[in-house]
This record gives C-alpha cells, structure tokens and sequence, in this order.
C-alpha cells in the first residue's frame, strides 16, 4: 500500500494546504511534500521488483482489487513499480518538492490554492507512473492536465490565457486520439476482459487483435500504434507538435515550468515506452522505425536550431527540451538495452537538469523581471551564486561528462550506434549526436550575453543576491546531476533489469 | 615499489580537493585558496615521482578501479557486452606525462602567488578553483586506461579552459574568446564521441591496454580480413581513428580547428602556460600517444596526422611574424610547435613526439611565464612595442626567457633542438619513401626559419634596444614567487634534451637515449604499448640520403641553419636602438597575415552569418507555418463556434422554421438516397 500512501498523502495534502492561510500555505506545502518525497526515497532502497511491469515482472509495492464492473469488462485498481517507474517515481516527488521551494518567491498572491494545485499534480504524476490498469492509469493523465492549466492560466504571464488553452486543448485532442485507438484495441482483442496493461500486453505479443468495425487485425494494430504515437508525440512534445510547449514555458511560473519539463513531458516518452514499444510486436514495429528515427533526429536538430534562434532565456530552455526530448525518441526506437535503457536514463536526468535551468532562470527573472537576454549583461557580478548554478546546470545540458546528462546521451548515442533494427544507425546517430554542438552554442551564447560581460541591466530593479531558499533547492538537483552521472548504475542497474524483458519478447527487430 | 601504485588515485584526487577547498573556504583562507592549490599539485608532483621512480624500477600499473556501467551490447566483432569502467594506467608514457602536469601545475600555482594575488584582483577563489579542478582534469585525463574515460576527462579539461579563459567576465572580450574556445573544440569532440561511439560499438571495448583493448581487437580484426559496419577492418580503422582525430585537432589547435587558441590569451598569462604547456593543448597529442598502436594500424590517418601536422607548423609559424602582443606571438608558436608534434607521431616517431611534448612543456611554460612576468614589469603592457630595453632591469626574467626562446627557436644545445631535429630526421627518412610525408617535412622546415625568425624579434622587441615607454623605463617589482619558477623551468628548458640526443647515438655511438629506452619499456613497460611494439605495426618503409649519419647530419645542419638565419634576420632588423616594423616590406601577404589568413572571418560567418540565419528562418517557419496550422485549426473552430451560435437567438419562431427546414431538407436527402425522384 505504499503507492497508495504516497498517493494520499499528496492529495490530503493538497486539501489541506488549499483551505490553509495564504501566509503559511508555502511551507506546509512544502513540509507535507517531503512525506512523500522521504517515502519515495525510502521506496527506492527497499525496492525488490524485478523485470517489466507489463512482461510478468515481479512488481514492487502492487497492489490490486477490482473496481468496476460493467458487461464482461472490468477495472481494476492495479498499481505496482518496476524498474522504469521507480526512478521517475522518485523524480516527481524530488522535484516536486524543491519546485514547491522555488515557489517561495515568485508567488504572492493565492499561495494556498497555488501550493494546493502544485500537491496535486504531484498525486496525478505518481498515479501516473505506478498505474498499470489503463483505465487508472488514463484517470491519472487527464487531471495532470486540469492543475496544469489552472497554475498556468492563473499565475502565468501575460499571455497565460492563450497559453493554458493552448496547452490543455492540444493535450487533450491528443489524449483522446490515444484513448480511442486504445480502446479499440482492446475490443478488437477480443478474448481480453480487462484493461489491464499487463493483460493487453500478453494478448498483444500472442496472436494479437482479431478486428474491429470491420478493420483486420494486423492493420488495427498498426492503426492503434500511430494514433497512440501521436497521442504520445504531442505530449513529449515531438516535432511538429512542439509549439505548445514554449509558449506553456514562457507564461508558466517557475515551479509550473520546473514540473512540467522535469516531470510532464516524461509522461510522453514513458508512456511511448510503456505502450508503443512495449506493447506491440515486433512486425508491427517494424515500418515504423526509420520514419520515427527520421523524426527523432529532427527533433533534435530543429529544435536545437529554434533555441538558437530564441531571445527568452525560457523558450531557448525550452527549445532545448524538444531536442533532449529527440534523444530520448532515438534512444527508444534503437530497441537496444543501452538504447532504451539510455533513454529512460535521459528521462530522468532531463527532469534534473531542465529543472535546474527553469529554476536558475527564474530566480535571475526573480531578481531582474526580464528574462531577455538583450535586457542584461553581467549577472554574475551581482548574483554570483545563482549564476555558478545556471552555468553548471548549462554545461549538465550540454552532456558534460560526470554529470548525468553525459551518461544519458553517450549510452543512447552507443546503443543506437550498433542497433541491428534499425537501418543506416550509423547515419541517425551521427546525426543527432550533432546536437551536443548547437546546444553548446545556443547556452554558451547565451550564457555571454546575459551572465558575463559588464553589469547592465535594462529593467529598473536593483539585482541582489538571490534568498537562501532560491539557491538550496538548485544545490540539491546539481548534487544528484552529479551524483547520477559518476554514479549511475544507481538507478540504471534498475532500469535495465526492466527494459531488457521488453528486447527479449519484443525484441530483435 | 608496487605498493606505491595504491596511492595513484590521489595524484588527481588531491587537485580535485583543492578545488573544492578553494570553492567553498577559498574566502576565507589567506592566499584565497592558492595554498590549498600548491599544497595539492605539490603533492601530486610528489606522487607523481614515485610512480616515475616506481616504473624506473620495473612496475607498471594497470587497474580497474570503478566500473560506470555495464550492460548487453551486440558488438560488431561477436562481443555480447560492454563495461565502461574507470581505471588507471601508469605506464612508462603517463608516468612521464603525469610528472611533467603536475610539475607545470604546480608552478603555475607559485607563479600565481606573485601574478594574480599582487594587484587587488577579485574572483581569487574561483581562480584557483577552476586551477585545481583544470589540474585534476588533466591528470585523470592522462592516466586513463580507457577511451571512453580519456573522453570524459578530456571534455572536463574543455570546460575548464572555458571557465580560466573566460575569468576575467566583467570584459566582452573574455567571455566571448572563452566561448569561442569550447564551440571550437567542441565541433572537434563531436567527432571524437562519435570516434568513441564506433569503437566501442564495433569492439565491444574501449580500454587502451591489454588482451581486451580496442587495438588488439582491431589488429585482429585485420588479421581476419574482417568487415566492420560494411568497411573493410582496416578502412574502418582508419575512419574511426580519424573521428578521434577530431578531437585531437580541436584540442592541440591545429588546422583548422586553431582558431580558439590566439582568442584564448584572453585569460590570464599564467592559464596561458598551464593550457599550452602541460593541459588542454597538450592533452590532444597525448592522445595520440596514448593510442598510438590504433593510428599505428593505419598508414592513412598517420599520414593525413603527419600533413596537419607539418601544415600546421608552417601556417602558424607565418602568422606569428606580424604580431606585436608577446602573449600573441606565443600562442601562434604554440600551434606551431603542436604541429610539430604531430608531425612526428604522423611519421611514426613516437619517441620523438613524445619527447617534443615534454620539451616543449618546459620551454613555453618558461615563455609564457616569462611573458607573464614581463607584463608585470610593464605595469600591464603586452605591446611588444612599448617595451624594449628591459634585458638589464630583470636579468632572471631575460636569461630565463631567452633560455626558453633558444629552446623553441631550435638552437643547439638546448632542448627544442634535439626533440625538433628528431621529428625531422623522422619525417625525412619517410619522406624520401612517401611524397606526402615528404610535402610536410618541407614545410616543417621552412617553419624553422619562421620559428627563429618570430622567436628573435620577441626576444629583441621585449628586452633589447631602448626602452620605448614610460613603464619600460621603470619596470614593476616581482618577487621571489614569479622568479623561482622561471628559473627551475630554464634549467629545464637548457638541459632537457640530454633524454634523448638521437643524433648523437646515431653519430657518435654514445647511447645517451634514455627517453627511447624508457619508452620502450625498457624499465617499466606495459605489453603492446611500448615503443618497439609500435614499430612492429606501422608499415612506413625509411630510406636515407647517402647512410644514416649523413641523413642525420644534414636534417640536423639544414635546421640549425634555417633557425640560425631566422634568428639573424630578426637580429638584423630588430636589434637596433630604434626598431621599427617593417610590414611594408611584407607586400600583399601582410594583410593576409595581420588577418590570420581569413580563418576567422570564415569561421564567424559559419556561426553568425550562416547557421544564425538559419536558426531565424527555423524559428520564423515554425512560428507561421507549423504553429499557424495549430492556431489555424482552433482559429476554424472558434469562428464556426461563434457563427454557429447566431442560430440560438432565443424566438420560438426561428426555432419552429429551422426545425421545419430541418424536416424538409432530411426529407429530401433521403428521397434522394431512395430514389424516390429517379
């Protein structure tokens, strides 16, 4: 009953902080945040599951009963952690928390409901990595969305209307293409009565859907596959279905930022693991492939480009998710266990690392209200502290060895290298590896233009050292970017031990 | 002895402590963290002679101490897994290299006590954070036992080159040359990951010794005529080394990846030394040292190393006759002299390369520190013009300096001499087998003249004649902390040469070769990696002009003479009272030069006027068209939304009318789908 636990404790918590006053909602917030966090982390030693949660892997903290009924289908509530799940578990209450910290300054005004709103994604994210009954686990991905667009839409910039919409309407026509075409599927599989993931899954890799509304089998299958890609593509985002995300980022505030790069888009690429390439034989796979690896590189390179072209320091970070976000498509579509293995690995360190960078920006944002960067020069001068972080956390996005963005790339890029599914590997992976060069372009130019050079600053506010509780929750994610990258067998052992049972029964494209 | 190996960790460890010291007591300490840096590399010197003495008496060390990840991997060759480990391998060549870092390091850090800590200057903290962190970088860098280590440390050298160039931020200028300096050789690294990529995905491995080396299985690979990724093996060695190679050229600043380095003086001089001498420029040619028996297996990438390298020599050595900032000067001389290096690792002469490395530590660190202690004469002038006359107000300063400028010029006896003659003999007895080795030794020896040429006019400009300003006049004081170390590396700079007098061997049959020797494990040695081994590999044929001694006579003469007359005409022209430029004499080829031959220009308008462009044309594409077709579709239904709801306007007649439309149009279509009009 862990998983319910930490589950409660997020949504108690966040019923409780929204009827708290305003003045102490920040820090209740916060001191409930850590329950979980605390929890997660003890979760992650204890954990015991072995395999994949969809592939008769031995779960971790599951639990199951029956909910509903209705006709001969039934829903369960079934959650469970494998080796995938656990590390992005810990990753959302993790960066929850500290995202709950960075709040402190920048929200004034309607803290209790804010703090609230921000406890309860935390609830949905962790429903959403732990549930494995499709119909649970669809529950949990559609109320992300609603605080989402709420702590967009209410506390964003000046365009947060346009944004919020923007976001919660594209994300959801894409949610309701998947949950067709999933539903479809399981009709058409015909003897399977349950939503469960792992049951569909069995049915999947034997024999398959017979039909349904008159489509065969094999083409509903494939059928379901690219309408559940897309689905997915947009939440990841994938190019072309990218351009909500910077203007999400731009109008949201730093914490809504923080989670929605470091842990909403990882919703995406995990559920594109969990369905699209866990699910699914391998003959269907199969066409697919070098047109998603094709789309992998694009965006990776486009979006890399587009950062390059940016003048907020917000939508270059942002840019760059679309890119690190190709890597982690790459990665999956090598069906190798570094591949797949890399790129949950990027998953969870792009969560660090995005979040460190939304985080820096707000508070240099905090301290100068611009995030321009032809309003300022020289920021180190008067935030040195705040601007060590913002450079470390650049060289992290810029793969820097012994950081664990390093790790994630090299284990993609080496086990995309030699991917016998995937025709002209070499050609995709040299590709996208360009992108490590214009990402240092686009932060280092970045970097000379706002935080070196003389102090000048256009806005008229007087730029100080940024408050404690700014800086720690930074220092925290730069000592598990570290950590994680000279150490990462810590969670990779883990994640391998799950991803390889997918290479196995899917495998060998 | 071998117990000693078990203290080989802390040679980078004690730097890395340093640099955390420095970082978070740096504040508070009295030197601002310098102790903590001298302290540190002190130690690692000392350690690092250990294991020098340690290997002298027959041990070598090679350990696996740390294993990063591990997993299944189908390689190309049959292997079914991978282990990326971290390790350490002390071999004759890294016990060497180990020595000369740790020893360059740690009189920078002296040096700085007299440079950085004098004048008021800020940011010490970091200063000597960045050191240590750039130190320990460097050494882990060089005792790597695998390529995929090698990498990591190698990017982290990158990153603090980046930090150290760009220290003083408050400028434009140094932000902007650091910048510069990590784009650059960050395209070049691009190659190298992808170079280290390949290799392991083909070999299943990345150690550089052993069994289960990537050379040993790429021999093998050979051997067996095996195909590699649709290559043949030995062609894809060649790509691959070649990838590596990538890196390599961005790092030790050759052509055309060079252009960082003259930027890079922006720094401070003694991160100049540190850089040019013993870290990040040096780093690239240690590499190809490193895995010399891979390149060895390619007669192809050590031929296209040989032609950078000599063109490198050339095209730098040109550009360094027409500047007039002594740190400017040495930075050109540094690509130079990397060419060099490369040309003779490129002819197979590993020893030779490996001993202008180590020579040429010592001589540019003593220029640059010596250029650093002029600066301080100068209150802060690097005009070479507004100089002059300083020779008799800092004799140490003058004596060590031109201890160092005889040394990079190439002037019998002291040290450049033997290492640059021994890369051109090399270069010469292949050439006269291979057209192309013999187009480079070509312009490796009109570089000499150059080299001389460049070298001498510093030498005058700085200490000789009047003094041309009012800061030449009345020099700074420096102290103890800037002397000391100028003189241990003039020391080092006169007498480093007698590891290996080649020619001497050759023509009076005095074996006074040690370096040779002792690369080729002849003390310590580590199988497959000495120097004898790699000869086995190459396939070079040598041929000689007359015999041997002869060959070795003339190399030897016609470089002395070229350095000779270099140095002469620079003595002609600018050892006078009152020198003047003498560009005009320099014809068309002068704004050429003063412009570096437009490398810049071409590289800025790549970054700035090509891909800048490009990246707006993206962003503009994704703003109207892609994003236009996502506001465009909720655009679609917004407006047939709001025409829609002019229907519900709430009277009971326009409903009861549009319902009886309704009823007669649904009449008609399916009248007309049942064929009750036909």
């Amino acid at each position: 009953m862990m998983i319910e636990a930490l589950i409660a404790v997020a949504l108690v918590g966040a019923f409780v902080t929204f009827v708290a006053p305003n003045r102490i909602a920040g820090k209740l917030a916060f001191a409930i945040s850590l329950i979980p966090a605390g929890l997660s982390l003890w979760m992650f030693s204890a954990f015991d599951g072995s395999g994949n949660a969809l592939l008769d892997g031995e779960l971790a903290f599951a639990s199951e009963f029956e909910w509903i009924q209705f006709g001969e289908y039934s829903i369960s509530w079934l959650v469970g952690l494998d080796g995938i799940s656990m590390p992005l578990v810990v990753l959302t209450t993790i960066l929850s928390s500290l995202a709950i910290v960075s709040s402190w300054t920048p929200i004034d005004e309607r803290e209790s409901q804010f703090y609230g709103l921000v406890l309860f994604i935390e609830a949905n994210l962790i429903g959403v990595f732990a549930a494995l009954d499709f119909f649970v686990w669809f529950i949990f991905w559609e109320a992300v969305l609603i605080p989402m667009y709420l702590l967009i839409g209410i506390w964003g910039g000046p365009r947060r209307k346009y944004a919020a919409i923007k976001f919660f309407v594209y994300t959801n026509v894409a949610s309701l293409v998947m949950f067709g075409a999933f539903i479809a599927l399981v009709f058409g599989l015909g003897d399977v009565t349950t939503f469960a993931l792992p049951d569909v899954t069995t049915a999947m890799l034997n024999g398959g859907p017979d039909g349904f509304l008159g489509i065969g089998g094999t083409t509903l299958a494939s059928l379901v596959f690219v309408a559940m890609f897309l689905g997915f593509a947009v939440k990841v985002p994938i190019v072309p279905f990218h351009t909500w995300l910077p203007d999400a980022h731009v109008e949201a505030p730093t914490p809504a930022s923080v989670l929605l790069a470091g842990v909403l888009l990882k919703m995406g690429t995990y559920a594109l693991l969990r369905f699209n390439f866990t699910m699914f034989p391998t003959e269907v796979i199969e066409p697919f492939v070098i047109p998603i690896a094709a789309i992998a590189v694009i965006s990776v390179i486009y979006g890399a480009m587009l950062a390059l072209a940016q003048t907020d320091l917000k939508r270059i970070v942002a840019y760059s998710s679309v890119s690190s976000m190709g890597y982690v498509i790459l990665g999956l579509i090598a069906y190798t266990q570094f591949g797949v293995g890399g790129a949950t690995f990027q998953m969870v360190s792009h969560g660090l690392i995005s979040g460190l960078m939304f985080m820096a920006v707000g508070v240099i944002y905090n301290a100068t209200h611009t995030r321009m960067v032809t309003d300022m020069s020289g920021m180190a001068d008067r935030m040195p502290v705040a601007v060590g972080i913002l450079v470390a956390g650049a060289f992290g996005y810029m793969g820097l060895p012994l950081m664990s963005g390093f790790f994630g790339e090299f284990t993609i890029f080496f086990g995309a290298f030699g991917a016998e599914g995937l025709a002209y590997s070499q050609v995709f992976t040299a590709l996208a590896m360009f992108g490590i060069v214009i990402v240092a372009g686009y932060l280092l130019f970045a970097l000379q233009r706002t935080v070196f050079g003389p102090y000048h600053l256009e806005t008229d506010y007087d730029v100080d050292r940024a408050p404690l509780h700014d800086i720690a929750p930074m220092f925290v994610l730069l000592g598990l970017i570290i950590l994680l990258g000279v150490a990462p067998e810590l969670i990779f052992e883990m994640i391998t031990d799950a991803v390889d049972p997918i290479l196995e029964t899917g495998g060998e494209l | 002895m071998e117990d000693v190996f078990n203290y080989a960790p802390a040679i980078a460890l004690f730097p890395l402590v340093a640099f955390v010291v420095a970082l978070t007591f740096g504040k508070y300490m009295p030197k601002k963290g310098a102790l903590a840096g001298i302290i540190a590399t002190g130690g690692s010197l000392a350690l690092s002679v250990l294991m020098l003495v340690a290997v002298a008496s027959g041990e070598v060390y090679h350990e696996t101490l740390y294993q990063w990840a591990i997993g299944d991997a189908a390689s190309e060759i049959g292997a079914d897994g991978i282990e990326f480990t971290f390790g350490i391998l002390i071999d004759p060549l890294a016990a060497l290299m180990l020595v000369i870092v740790s020893l360059i390091a740690f009189l920078v850090h002296i040096f700085s006590l007299g440079y950085m800590n004098a004048e008021g200057e800020t940011g010490l903290p970091r200063y000597y954070a960045s050191l240590g962190l750039f130190t320990f970088s460097m050494l882990a860098f060089v005792y790597a036992d695998n390529l995929l280590m090698a990498f990591m440390f190698f990017e982290l050298v990158g990153l603090c080159s980046y930090l150290l160039i760009g220290f003083w931020f408050r400028t434009r200028s140094a932000p902007s040359a650091a910048k510069k300096a990590f784009l650059v050789t960050r395209f070049g690294d691009y190659f190298f990951l992808l170079g280290v990529v390949a290799i392991a995905a083909t070999f299943g491995t990345v150690a550089f010794a052993g069994d289960n080396s990537f050379v040993a299985a790429a021999e093998s690979a050979i051997d067996n005529g095996d195909t590699l990724f649709g290559f043949g093996a030995e062609t894809w060695v060649t790509i691959t080394a070649l990838l590596v190679l990538g890196g390599v050229i961005g790092k030790s600043a050759q052509f055309p990846l060079h252009t960082w380095l003259p930027d890079a003086m922006e720094g401070p001089t003694t991160v100049s030394a540190l850089i040019h001498a013993a870290t990040m420029v040096a780093a690239g040619v240690y590499l190809v040292a490193r895995m010399f028996g891979y390149y060895a297996l390619s007669p192809t990438a050590l031929a296209i190393i040989a032609f950078v390298g000599g063109f490198t020599a050339l095209f730098a050595a040109t550009m360094g006759v027409v500047k007039d900032d002594i740190k400017q000067v040495l930075a050109y001389s540094t690509i130079s002299q990397y060419g060099y290096m490369m040309l003779g690792l490129g002819v197979g002469g590993y020893v030779a390369g490996v001993f202008h490395l180590m020579n040429h530590a010592f001589f540019k660190a003593l220029l640059f520190l010596g250029a650093g202690a002029v600066i301080v004469l100068m209150h802060h002038e690097q005009d070479m013009w507004k100089m002059g006359g300083l020779k008799d107000k800092a004799p140490i300063t003058y004596y060590t300096f031109l201890a160092g400028a005889l040394a990079l010029a190439g002037i019998i006896p002291f040290s450049g001499f033997w290492s640059k003659d021994e890369i051109l003999y090399d270069a010469l007895i292949v050439g006269l087998e291979e057209p192309v080795i013999l187009a480079a030794y070509a312009m490796a020896l009109v570089a000499v003249f150059f080299t001389g040429f460049y070298t001498f006019r510093m030498v005058f400009l700085t200490f000789h004649g009047e003094p041309r300003s009012e800061a030449a006049e009345d020099p700074h004081d420096i102290g103890w902390s800037i002397k000391a170390p100028l003189v241990v590396l003039g020391v080092l700079a006169l007498v480093a040469g007698i590891a290996n007098l080649a020619p001497v061997a050759k023509l009076a049959h005095i074996d006074i070769t040690f370096l040779e020797h002792w690369l080729d494990g002849e003390y310590g040695a580590v199988e497959g990696l000495t120097y004898s081994a790699y000869g086995e590999l190459l396939a070079f044929e040598t041929a000689y002009i007359g015999g041997e001694q002869l060959t070795v006579l003339i190399a030897a003469g016609v470089s002395l003479l070229l350095a000779f007359s270099g140095a002469g005409l620079a003595w002609k022209l600018y050892s006078v009272p009152e020198p003047v430029a003498h560009k005009e004499r320099l014809g068309g080829a002068r704004q050429t030069l003063e412009s570096n031959y437009y490398q810049d220009e071409y590289q800025v308008w790549l970054a700035e006027g090509f891909t800048q462009p490009l990246a707006r044309a993206a962003d503009r594409f994704d703003q109207t068209v892609i994003d236009g077709v996502v506001n465009s579709v909720s655009t679609a239904s917004l407006f047939s939304s709001s025409r829609l709801k002019r229907i519900q306007t709430g009277l009971v007649t326009n409903y009861a009318a549009l319902l009886v439309a309704g009823f007669i149009g649904l009449l008609l279509v399916l009248g007309y789908v049942g064929g009750w009009f036909l």
